[in-house]
């Protein structure tokens, strides 16, 4: 028994001191201390040994107990001590931390969701056209004369088609959108459209053959959608996304899809038409075209002449992202620089 | 086209400003791109009288000329020019003065004698080419006067852009001028004047003439002028032609520009003599050839319309004309041309032989073939006052006469259309002061509107309210909030998902980059892809964009490889169309996203890991959840044959089993082609609406678990060849319906070995499992993973 004893002793001191935790050392205390501990174990086969052995290994036994329990007490005071101190140890709060990337939304997407969420609350619907179109969509529908000058405003990428018959090309505005929609719907309805649209035109500063517009158009019954109401979208578009009061200025102009036509300036929303280098001492800036939809357009998706009235208009997202984040060459739009993009989060 | 502002203001009688004029213009008509004034350097040039001529005492090609530049006063001038005469009209540069070309006139000797200024020839005040003699002006030529400002050779030159609907009359200097007066308010000065009909001769000398191609040609008129003089143009002619920024020729050739600038209509003149038995107008014959004016030989398409006679094709009709009966400094007789073409072949021809030409520009826009009639009026007066010509015959083939339009106007509709009302007269004034008849029906708000043949463009009530729009300013036009139904807008799913997606892929540190929609053949070539399999473009920028994107990677991966001067560790995404050439054409939607980092730090596999980690919480963040990871099979790696198949995967859907995308690593030779050799590549394409297809959208309650779960532990060492997908896809099959979660939490490799631990999790929803039922699903899992190869440590 005596060597059982001091084996017990020796195991349980050399276990103590590998405990690194609390919990190990709760662990350690149900082992060594606990009911069903080999120490307990000892002191319940007390009972069957002589009284000699009883008054020996007794206090014996005891001691172990109270020497154990009084090295977990001082193990369990260092661990708290310890606790403590990692707790209160001073931080550099100063220096910095791990670097973890940070992703950035480009300014083109921004631009589209206050766009977007501006229309959202005026009640717009919103749809999505494909990029690659037929000619019939970009052109024919939208009542561009076959083999008239009125297809060269408009610089076309031209797509083989491996269709006989039906010539492709990358849409070269988000006009197309209209038509499909309106082919699926019936007035009235507001919708906006935007999308990347293609121009085959050489690139420099002010020009790139892709970029991002975005078309609106709103449909009812003759009489209740109007060029007043087109004045009145717009400018309330413009102030929400300006955050400034704005003027809308229309010119006449020319599109084979709408009739009448104009160009749509805004006021300056730097200066306040008084006239800067952004608005090119002018006061106003060309922001893009509009129209009330051309009848033959209707007739195009199968509504009856005269029936419908509805405005439409296209304007750039890269031009508007341009004005409003003072970005002065076009060319960073594609050019994939993180510099350029990290600056838009 | 550009306008010369004192002719403009002359046919118009505008008292407007220049700057005046091109905002008015801009307002209520057309864009006006500058406004430039010119001639300004001739504005102290004075008109002075030769009242004495005299030898040079020193010099015998030069003499001293006596001129008076105002009443009572005279400058001595040493003039060298043969041509002068006392009593000429003269132009004068006084002393001061300096003319274009920086070329200052100071008093001076001029071989001993006293020189106070200079008599000017046309040269040197950049009026034309001719500089032998000094430039004579009218004999009624107010001496003393400033010459610039009484012949408008100062001016300014008004840059308008004429929209494509407006080229019948617009593109001419009397339509400009027709529509400056009505902006103004008032008729156009020009139209008071009443013209002077012609009167065909009894004799018709005029080649006979036939219209073989109706579809070609709506009208044609040619004039039989005999006995011209081929000349030099009056004084007054050149101004023109020089106010309009053209150079004078001779008489002939003056006179057709003239008339085309004045009144939009093209005319060519041949020389008659060389016309050969009839004219005919006829498309081109197969390889049939035709030397143009300006020297160049044409093989013509059978589409093209020509004029020819019986030897061949004369000119290439709206075009230009033809050397073999172009009219030369020797000609007597012309053959005057003033037809109008077929616009849309007028349009074709052009693009096919590349001639732009001020013809073709005027004609593919659509002419008026009533112009022609009042043309041939012109044309005669002038070649017979200018040119000595007298009438001798006249064709005028016009089978289906053009009449004016008759539109009914509402004006309810104009009210419905602009949103503003507008006063019945003030309608029918607009109306008028463009030149269109009115009519107001009886007791009907309508009104019968008359246009004018020059005016094709009005067709229907729209294009009258532009019109009424436009002059009565849409400025004007007051804003008007709109009263729709209130109603919810369908905002499109896929306009959500997108937006979440790019928010999400941000959030998780990939910045989102924009790149072109084609790429070249290099970039299929180093993505080893098929081009036959890209759709192309006809007509690319340039061939390095030829093909349109199959994927968004290659784009994506030259600018990771870019970034890479700047930045180590790059990582992008995109999402955007791509294109693929099956039967049809398709577009598909994708969304691509890629880290490409320093190689070096930790294994390719524990980038990848880490990689895969980031995609599945972007999707799962999305709602798409149901998402695995297949290894590429070879028949399917040969589609990604970028990606290195033992590294790569595809994305797919549980349980439909259907791929949305793919995610792996680039091979080491596409990334040496692409210059990113020592960056560790990984990266993933999904198509964004079979992403879509597997989200849920709408999270469905799932009932939390009421009973504890069983949890235990399981090791095996498995071959490596052992992928962990096929051990968890098998444990799951066993494990079912008591296994409820399986986890890796730790993967230990040694000698060819991979050891994976499990923690394993067994419940049922109902009741609170016992030992001995987990204990036999526990069995059944250590059983499976013995079959694949396994040993069971624990």
């Amino acid at each position: 028994m005596h060597d059982r004893i001091t084996a017990l002793e020796t195991e349980a001191r050399a276990s103590l001191e590998s405990v690194a935790t609390l919990s190990d050392l709760e662990l350690w205390e149900q082992k060594y201390l606990g009911r069903k501990s080999a120490l307990q174990g000892l002191l319940s086969e007390l009972r069957d040994k002589s009284l000699e052995e009883k008054k020996t290994l007794g206090p014996l036994l005891n001691t172990l107990k109270r020497d154990l329990a009084g090295a977990a007490a001082a193990s369990r005071e260092a661990f708290i001590a310890a606790e403590e101190a990692r707790q209160t140890a001073m931080i550099d709060v100063t220096a910095p931390g791990p670097k973890i990337p940070v992703g950035h939304l480009h300014p083109i997407t921004r631009i589209e969701g206050e766009v977007a969420d501006i229309f959202a609350s005026l009640g717009f619907d919103f749809y999505d056209g494909p990029e690659l179109e037929t000619e019939n969509h970009n052109f024919d529908s939208l009542n561009f004369p076959k083999d008239h000058p009125a297809r060269d405003m408009q610089d076309t990428f031209w797509v083989k088609s491996p269709k006989k018959g039906e010539r492709l090309v990358l849409r070269t505005h988000t006009s197309p959108g209209q038509v499909r929609y309106m082919q699926k719907h019936k007035p009235p309805f507001r919708v906006v459209v935007p999308g990347r649209v293609f121009r085959n035109e050489a690139t420099d500063a002010s020009h790139e053959h892709t970029f991002h517009q975005f078309e609106c158009f709103m449909v009812d019954e003759a009489g209740k959608v109007s060029v007043a109401t087109f004045k009145y979208i717009a400018a309330t578009f413009f102030e929400a996304f300006f955050g400034t009061k704005v003027q809308v200025r229309l010119r006449p102009s020319f599109f084979p899809f709408t009739e009448p036509s104009f160009e749509f300036d805004i006021s300056c929303v730097f200066c306040d038409r008084k006239g800067c280098g952004t608005c090119k001492q002018t006061g106003w800036m060309e922001i893009g075209g509009a129209g009330m939809i051309h009848q033959r357009v209707f007739e195009a998706v199968g509504y009856p002449r005269g029936k419908y009235q509805g405005f439409a208009w296209g304007f750039g997202l890269t031009r508007l992202a341009m004005i409003k984040y003072g970005i002065p060459d076009i060319r960073l739009f594609m050019g994939g620089d993180i510099r350029f993009l990290e600056q838009f989060s | 086209m550009k306008f010369s502002y004192q002719w403009l203001k002359e046919l118009s009688g505008t008292k407007k400003t220049p700057e005046q004029l091109a905002k008015l213009l801009m307002m209520r008509a057309f864009e006006v791109e500058s406004v430039e004034r010119s001639g300004t350097e001739l504005e102290t040039l004075v008109i002075g009288e030769v009242v004495d001529l005299e030898k040079h005492p020193g010099a015998d090609r030069l003499r001293i000329a006596t001129v008076k530049i105002r009443r009572g006063e005279t400058r001595q001038i040493v003039c060298g020019a043969p041509n002068i005469e006392v009593g000429q009209k003269v132009v004068v540069a006084l002393p001061g003065t300096v003319l274009p070309g920086d070329f200052r006139i100071e008093e001076a000797k001029i071989r001993g004698m006293l020189s106070e200024g200079m008599i000017c020839s046309e040269r040197e005040i950049g009026l034309g080419d001719a500089h032998e003699g000094i430039l004579v002006l009218p004999e009624d030529a107010p001496t003393g006067a400033l010459f610039a400002r009484h012949y408008g050779v100062s001016d300014a030159v008004l840059d308008i852009n004429i929209l494509p609907n407006r080229g019948s009359d617009a593109l001419s200097y009397e339509g400009m001028a027709r529509e400056i007066a009505a902006l103004d308010g008032y008729a156009p000065r020009f139209e008071e004047k009443p013209k002077k009909r012609l009167r065909v001769p009894s004799y018709n000398r005029a080649p006979k003439t036939r219209l073989a191609d109706k579809a070609g040609c709506l009208r044609y008129l040619g004039l039989h002028i005999k006995d011209i003089s081929i000349a030099e143009s009056p004084f007054w002619l050149r101004l023109k032609l020089h106010q309009a920024g053209l150079r004078p020729r001779n008489n002939a050739v003056d006179i057709t520009n003239y008339l085309m600038l004045l009144s939009g209509q093209p005319i060519h003149a041949f020389d008659s003599d060389k016309i050969e038995g009839a004219v005919t107008v006829r498309r081109a014959k197969k390889n049939e050839r035709l030397t143009l004016l300006d020297g160049r030989s044409l093989r013509l398409d059978p589409e093209d319309v020509v004029i020819a006679d019986d030897k061949g094709a004369l000119a290439l009709a709206g075009v230009m004309g033809g050397k073999r009966s172009a009219v030369t400094d020797t000609t007597k007789n012309v053959f005057v041309e003033i037809a109008v073409f077929d616009a849309a072949s007028i349009r074709k021809t052009k693009l096919r032989h590349n001639l732009p030409t001020d013809a073709s520009y005027r004609f593919e826009r659509g002419l008026d073939p009533n112009l022609p009639g009042t043309v041939a009026d012109s044309a005669y007066q002038l070649f017979s006052t200018l040119a000595g010509g007298k009438l001798s015959g006249l064709r005028d083939i016009y089978p289906k006469p053009v009449r004016p339009a008759r539109i009914k106007l509402s004006l309810q509709r104009v009210e419905d259309v602009l949103g503003v009302k507008i006063a019945l007269f003030e309608v029918v004034q607009f109306l008028a002061l463009l030149g269109l008849g009115v009519k107001k029906r009886a007791n009907v708000k309508a009104l019968d509107v008359t246009v004018p043949t020059r005016r094709p463009d009005l067709r229907d009530e729209w294009d009258l309210i532009e019109e009424i729009g436009r002059l009565y300013g849409f400025d004007r036009i007051p804003a008007a909030a709109p009263q729709p139904a209130l109603a919810l807008p369908a905002r499109a799913a896929s306009q959500h998902f997108r937006r979440d997606l790019k928010e999400t892929l941000a959030a998780s540190g990939f910045t989102e980059a924009l790149t072109y929609s084609f790429y070249g053949a290099d970039a299929v070539e180093a993505f080893s892809l098929k081009s036959g399999s890209h759709l192309e473009l006809e007509n690319p920028m340039s061939p390095d964009q030829a093909f349109l994107r199959q994927s968004l990677l290659p784009n994506l991966l030259q600018k990771a490889g870019e970034n890479h001067r700047f930045f180590n560790d790059v990582a992008l995404f995109e999402v955007g169309s791509a294109f693929a050439k099956n039967k049809k054409a398709e577009e598909k939607e994708k969304v691509a996203f890629l880290i490409s980092a320093e190689a070096g730090a930790g294994t390719l596999e524990e980038r990848f890991l880490a990689f895969k980690s980031h995609a599945l919480r972007i999707f799962s963040r999305l709602g798409v959840r149901e998402l695995a990871i297949v290894p590429l099979s070879d028949s399917s790696a040969a589609f990604h044959p970028f990606l290195e198949p033992s590294q790569s995967g595809h994305l797919v859907a549980n349980p439909s089993g259907d791929i949305v995308g793919i995610i792996g690593c680039l091979k080491p030779g596409v990334r040496r082609r692409l210059d990113i050799a020592a960056h560790d590549v990984v990266l993933a394409e999904c198509d964004l609406a079979a992403l879509q297809a597997v989200q849920e959208s709408v999270p469905h309650f799932r009932p939390l678990p009421r009973f504890p779960a069983v949890r235990r532990d399981i090791s095996v060492a498995f071959p490596e060849s052992v992928h962990v997908g096929t051990v968890e896809a098998a444990f799951w099959q066993v494990g079912a319906p008591l296994l409820t979660s399986l986890d890796l939490f730790d993967v230990y490799r040694k000698d060819g070995e991979k050891s994976l631990a499990f923690h394993l999790e067994f419940s049922l929803p109902e009741r609170t499992l016992t030992m001995e039922e987990a204990e036999e699903s526990f069995q059944k899992i250590a059983r499976a993973a013995t079959e694949l190869g396994g040993a069971v440590r624990s």
